[in-house]
């Protein structure tokens, strides 16, 4: 057996013997596999419920008997956004970001029903994700496990024996930090076997393999920290004060300093603020539902010379419908141009952020962890896009039917009685218009592009902690 | 003259710019008890740590084998088995589990039996062999740290204090000891303010104060050396 495998035998017979370490080994075992197990268990069922509410909220559309088509636009439809595989692990910003979307004319809706919303408010805790676990528990139960690594041998007094058996200091400092890579490997096995099952619902063998080598690295990055901070103090005691300070300003401090900076960096209007801009650049295009609103008159005057008629009700198509259709595009326009400024604003801030993983490697695996999973900003942005387009498209193809199967008269004409408005209505065949929504993530080379940043960061700090150890060594060598 | 296997040549060590040892020289040959004396803070452990390669001179040089210390670290130590005053070994392990686990760190197989034979050899009673060593008494883990020196079978052994925390029959087992080992080839450095224990046991003694080496003795002919003269140049350097 090499030295390197004696000593971390020896560090493992310790922990065995110490029941402190024996416990918190076996926390972290049971904490990681009952995040896994219940946030894979959670997800499942959301997935299927999203299934089934989609597969609902389709149905009962395309069943709704003849009607106005005006009246299916605010009928409207829901989008159920699914979570992707490795959101079993990392749900990011999921759980606060809504998963369904409602979609109808003139609106873009925000996405609702996140998991925070209906769950977790009256705790004021959020969900114990595997990711949770694994970028802020885990070097906290390590340190607890790896504090007294060396400073345990120097304060006993047993490190001048051990180097007098003709150890190097080298070998008892990577000894030390084979053992506690090893307590990461059991940590990480529960993580491993959701990576696995991730891998088995589609999800691609390279982001499974980067995920798991980066949270490899980012234990890898505090196990060598943790043993350099021993092997650096005198005692048990300082190397303990030290390391859970450092953990405090890494893991909690650091992250919310570096969220409060970037939102003060890069200011975001209020709601409030944003939807009276809207509205007030709305305003400018005139009511889509008043076709006698003088903001279309030229389009009434362009449509009449088109078809060299008179009056609009010579048309031979709906006025009423190419208003409301030309109405919605102009809106639209307007609508994604705010929808563009907001997520150009909230990249930056993500983009901001995650500058801050050069100060704490705790903010480069949750950036890295994120862009991988596919449940950052940038795939919730794609899911809004998508989302907006199937809305655009479902709403011009009502209001094409509105404009060319109803005739004008019969549409303006609609409430002077009860028979009158039953003749206002197209057939129910003009609800077959929803395709299959299914919302997928970036693929795995859009993801490892968008997560090099964090990659580099994570890499970084391995190299930074890998010298410090280095020091640490050459200075307590002799 | 045989060739030395421990020199000190011109050696002086320095803290914070203090020096401790000046100009050191000595040497000690195969087969030889070499004994270090001095008072309180004359030097001794400063002596053995540097031999160790836990400090390093300021000028000159400690030797193992004729390499200096310093610059030959691992090789050095691979040489030499270390008793310190304080025996430090695990507590949470047994007597036989620390000599295993020392043994294997030096690379040296050491079967079960062995290990018991050294533990019988100091005089370690067999019931306190599977005991974790936080329950031992200081005499005990002496005894087996030098169990495990002796299983070391390096050609050099540095002692600190060794006598210290032994009742006065462990003591004489353990001159005994110290006698065959040296006559099987061994070279042993102790470092001791005990002037009668090393008087019956070296066969040159060095005395060092306030980090000078002031005399040294050899026995003759297989003679002690006299205690009374040790004894007496001691009480002068010190009154010095």
């Amino acid at each position: 057996m090499s030295t390197l495998l004696i000593i971390a035998h020896d560090e493992w017979r310790y922990w065995r013997r110490s029941k402190l370490a024996l416990v918190t080994i076996i926390i972290s075992i049971v904490m990681a596999l009952t995040s896994v197990v219940l946030t894979t268990i959670s997800v499942a069922d959301e997935n299927h419920q999203r299934a089934h509410l989609q597969q609902q909220a389709e149905q009962t559309f395309v069943e709704q008997p003849d009607r106005h088509p005006h009246r299916m636009v605010h009928y409207g439809h829901y989008l159920f956004r699914n979570s992707t595989p490795l959101s079993t692990i990392d749900p990011g910003i999921d759980s606060y970001t809504g998963k369904a979307i409602f979609l109808e004319g003139h609106r873009q809706n925000s996405a609702t029903f996140s998991n925070q919303q209906h769950s977790s408010q009256l705790t004021e805790f959020g969900p114990l994700s595997p990711a949770f676990v694994l970028q802020t528990i885990a070097p906290l139960l390590l340190i607890l496990i790896g504090y007294s690594a060396i400073s345990r041998e120097t304060e006993a007094g047993t490190l001048s024996f051990l180097l007098a058996q003709g150890l190097s200091y080298w070998q008892l400092l990577l000894g030390k930090v084979a053992a506690l890579f090893s307590v990461n490997l059991l940590v990480l096995s529960p993580f491993i076997l959701g990576c696995l099952l991730a891998a088995s619902h589609g999800e691609s063998s390279a982001i499974i393999v980067t995920f798991i080598l980066s949270y490899l690295v980012y234990l890898l990055v505090w196990t060598l920290f943790i043993v350099a901070i021993s092997a650096l103090t005198n005692s048990n005691n300082s190397s303990f004060a030290m390391l859970i300070c450092c953990w405090l300003f890494a893991c909690l401090l650091l992250p919310r300093i570096a969220a409060n900076t970037t939102q003060y960096l890069v200011e975001q209007p209020s709601k409030i603020e944003n939807d009276f801009a809207v509205k007030a650049k709305l305003r400018e295009l005139g009511d889509g539902h008043n076709s006698a609103d003088p903001a279309f008159l030229q389009l009434k005057a362009n449509l009449l010379a088109q078809y060299q008629v008179e009056k609009v009700e010579d048309l031979p198509v709906n006025f009423r419908g190419i208003v409301a259709k030309n109405s919605e595009a102009e809106l639209t326009k307007i609508l994604n141009t705010f929808a563009k400024e907001q997520m150009q604003r909230e990249l930056k801030q993500s983009t901001t952020n995650q500058l801050f993983a050069w100060l704490t490697p705790a903010l480069a695996i949750r950036g890295l962890s994120m862009q991988l999973a596919g449940t950052d900003i940038s795939s919730y942005h794609k899911f809004l896009r998508e989302a907006e387009q199937v809305r655009y498209e479902f709403v011009q193809s009502l209001n094409k039917a509105h404009a060319e199967q109803l005739n004008y008269q019969t549409d303006i004409n609609r409430y002077q009685d009860s028979q009158a408005l039953q003749n206002a209505r197209v057939s129910a065949n003009n609800w077959q218009i929803l395709n299959n929504f299914e919302f997928k993530p970036f693929n795995a080379e859009q993801r490892l592009t968008q997560s090099k940043l964090a990659l580099m960061q994570l890499t970084f700090w391995l190299i930074i902690l890998a010298v410090f150890l280095g020091l640490v060594g050459r200075k307590s060598q002799c | 003259m045989k060739d030395s296997v421990i020199s000190a040549n011109n050696l002086s060590v320095a803290y914070a710019n203090q020096l401790v040892l000046n100009k050191v020289n000595f040497s000690v040959a195969q087969g030889q008890i070499f004994a270090l004396l001095g008072g309180n803070g004359a030097g001794k452990s400063t002596t053995l740590k540097t031999f160790l390669g836990t400090l390093k001179p300021q000028s000159g040089s400690a030797n193992i084998l004729g390499k200096p210390v310093h610059q030959h670290i691992n090789t050095s130590r691979k040489q030499i088995a270390y008793l310190p005053e304080s025996v430090m070994l695990y507590g949470h392990l047994t007597a036989i589990e620390n000599i295993q686990y020392f043994l294997s760190l030096a690379d040296i197989k050491q079967s079960v039996q062995q290990i018991e034979d050294a533990l019988t050899q100091v005089s370690l009673q067999p019931q306190a062999w599977h005991n974790k060593l936080s329950q031992y008494s200081k005499g005990m883990r002496q005894k087996t740290a030098i169990a495990l020196a002796l299983l070391r079978q390096a050609p050099i052994l540095f002692l600190d204090e060794p006598t210290s925390g032994l009742d006065p029959a462990a003591i004489d087992e353990f001159n005994q000891l110290m006698s065959q080992l040296a006559q099987a080839g061994s070279t042993i450095f102790m470092v001791t303010h005990d002037v009668y224990g090393a008087c019956q046991v070296a066969n040159k003694i060095g005395l060092l104060h306030q980090g000078e080496l002031i005399s040294l003795f050899n026995a003759e002919h297989n003679q002690s050396i006299d205690t009374e003269t040790v004894h007496k140049a001691f009480v002068r350097g010190i009154r010095a």
